[in-house]
């Protein structure tokens, strides 16, 4: 077993009438990205909380390098966590937030001046929590959750209220983390953001596993044909020449979405017709299409 | 022009080796109450109460030492009149002073270093860092009790001054030698420490901030006064004597029987007065840990 690897086992989470979490099994691998996906309610929080010891699991067990999180002896230096809530109290800076979680720790004090440069909040370390825009204090989590350099590194909604540069900004360290062999679990509802940055996707929904793979397992897995965008002056010929196999539609900006043949059938057949194309483009599935297929029915706000 | 290396706070940082974890914990709680600024406005409220009931005491001691027991109060009364003209009893209570608002004080923080951690969403922060929340609330309880013994230390560092000079002025020795006032000192640094733990207890079961220290006060102040008026009248209607020791349960009037330098007449001994408190301490103390352990964080 890996001393990284995150393990999930029958898992479930009863609230007086909701079932958050159900049954849920699955394992994740070091040195990847791996994207928690679910619609609102779905049970992302509630799983990432049992796994850290904050909620008692009704059922099942969840283990980071085989053990719970509990009996780590040095957690911080093992797993570091990002939680939807993380805060700090209001009338505190963010350097003392930080010197406080690092003398429980027992890192040095200058261990929260070094990420506090690691997340770009040096020039505010010295001001009040209260006064920290929603990317400051999104950034000051990320530094309280860097504090013990940790292999395993456990992120809810990390993105939120980040700006473009902040968000390219940790795509940027997450991937370098995951590379430098370390554990990156991360739920996100930002799908095109999760496409760029994970290797695996894990989706659940109503508190059950939907699917895992990698993203382009996930993605490709479900490419029986998305449709073909083709632009051309001759769209009769060209339905004319596709013959019955497949079905063709004009789209909006007037491009013709064929389904039912692939691309280079799409060009075979327009090169025997002699009609000439603009623009051919075999329109892939997004993981966004993917998700809301996958999730389709099981997204109703428990 | 010196040109400094950017430092990569990602490659392996030197961490040093942890030190003992309840020193870690003591430290880190130590950290978070001396970083907002909640400690030195209880601080400062202490010290206010505590230059009025010094004025307030010296009242007393006036009215204690000067010649004759006044005509018209009853036979009763008189016996204690009579015993409170003590020496060592008015010494006692100068020498605690301010117990009273000081002991609030100390609860209110008790209550304060467990309920912000609530109203500022930390406590999933404090239980990642340490999983292990027995500890957590040891600390926390260690904190608060020396907040209250730093409390007690500034209190008797204005209250040994002050008590020798009121006491001078009625041709009174110090009696800073004598076992009673050294006892009513001691057992007063307990009744300051013990408050802490009783307010830790407190913000575990009510963890709204403003619920906690509302009631908190609320019950300190008037529930100490509604219980002995409640007890005088129902000895009075009923003539069931007993009940007035029921009103020694209640933790701030065990506090100020634990510190009296010499018992009253009907009173208890001080130390029952220490034994209620610890009591209260331990049951508090224990439930609170116990509601922590088992409860979820979100
Ligand atoms: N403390 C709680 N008490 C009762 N029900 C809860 C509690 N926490 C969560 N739930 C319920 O459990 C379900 C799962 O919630 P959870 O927060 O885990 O979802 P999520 O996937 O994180 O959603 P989101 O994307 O909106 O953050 C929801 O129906 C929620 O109402
Ligand atoms: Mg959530």
């Amino acid at each position: 077993m890996s001393d990284g690897e995150i393990v999930v086992s029958h898992l479930a989470k009863q609230y007086r009438a909701v079932r958050a979490v159900d049954d849920l099994s699955f394992a994740v691998e070091p040195g990847r990205v791996t994207g928690f996906l679910g619609p609102n309610g779905a049970g992302k929080t509630t799983t990432l909380r049992m796994l850290l010891n904050l909620v008692t699991p009704s059922a099942g067990t969840a283990t980071i390098g085989g053990q719970r999180y509990a009996d780590l002896t040095d957690p911080l230096r093992r797993v570091g966590a990002v939680l939807e809530a993380s805060s700090a109290h209001r009338a505190r800076t963010g350097r003392n937030h930080l010197r406080a979680i690092g003398a429980a720790a027992g890192f040095p004090a200058r261990r929260a001046d070094q990420v506090l440069e690691l997340v770009g909040l040096t020039p505010a370390a010295r001001r009040k929590f209260k006064g920290y825009s929603m990317g400051m204090r999104q950034r000051l989590g990320i530094a309280a959750a860097m504090l013990g350099d940790p292999g395993v590194l456990i992120l809810d909604e990390p993105a939120n209220g980040l700006d473009p540069e902040g968000i390219r900004w940790m795509r940027d360290l997450l991937k370098r983390l995951a590379d430098e062999g370390r554990t990156v679990l991360v739920s996100s509802h930002l799908l095109s953001e999760m496409q760029l940055l994970a290797d695996d996707v894990l989706i659940i929904a109503k508190g059950k596993l939907v699917t895992h793979g990698s993203v382009s397992d996930v993605v490709d897995g479900r490419a029986h044909a998305g449709p073909v965008r083709v632009r051309t002056p001759q769209a009769e010929q060209l339905t004319a020449a596709l013959g019955s196999a497949a079905t063709v539609t004009t789209g909006e900006d007037g491009a013709l979405l064929v389904s039912g043949v692939d691309a280079p059938a799409v060009g075979a057949a327009a090169l025997r017709a002699g009609v000439e194309l603009h623009e051919l483009v075999a329109e892939k599935p997004d993981l966004e299409r993917v998700f809301l297929d996958l999730t389709a029915g099981k997204a109703d706000i428990r | 022009m010196t040109v400094t290396a950017p430092v990569d706070p990602l490659a392996s940082p030197d961490l040093g080796r942890p030190g003992p974890a309840p020193i870690r914990l003591i430290r880190s709680e130590f950290l978070k109450l001396r970083t907002t600024n909640g400690w030195w406005l209880f601080l400062l409220g202490a010290l206010l109460m505590l230059v009025l009931a010094i004025l307030f005491n010296w009242l007393q001691a006036d009215f204690a030492f000067s010649e004759g027991i006044p005509q018209d109060i009853p036979e009763d009364d008189a016996d204690t009149f009579e015993a409170s003209r003590s020496p060592i009893f008015q010494a006692a209570n100068l020498y605690t002073s301010g117990q009273f608002f000081g002991l609030m004080f100390v609860m209110l923080v008790g209550i304060v270093i467990v309920t912000s951690e609530f109203q500022h969403q930390t406590a999933t922060t404090t239980f990642l860092t340490t999983p292990h929340r027995t500890a957590v609330i040891l600390a926390k309880l260690c904190v608060a009790a020396l907040f209250g013994a730093t409390l007690w230390l500034v209190s008797l560092a204005i209250n040994v001054p002050a008590t020798i000079g009121i006491l001078s002025i009625y041709d009174q020795s110090s009696l800073l030698g004598e076992w009673p006032a050294q006892r009513a000192i001691l057992l007063n640094l307990l009744a300051y420490a013990l408050w802490g733990v009783l307010g830790v207890g407190l913000g575990v079961l009510i963890r709204s901030q403003i619920a906690a220290t509302v009631t908190a006060t609320v019950l300190y102040l008037i529930g100490t006064t509604a219980v002995t008026i409640l007890v005088t009248l129902l000895q009075d209607w009923l003539g069931w004597e007993w009940i007035d020791e029921v009103q020694y349960a209640v933790p701030s009037v065990a506090s100020t029987l634990m510190v009296s330098g010499t018992s009253l007449p009907g009173q208890p001994p001080y130390w029952v007065g220490a034994v209620i408190l610890v009591g209260w301490a331990v049951v508090t103390g224990t439930i609170g840990t116990m509601i922590t352990r088992r409860r979820d964080v979100s």
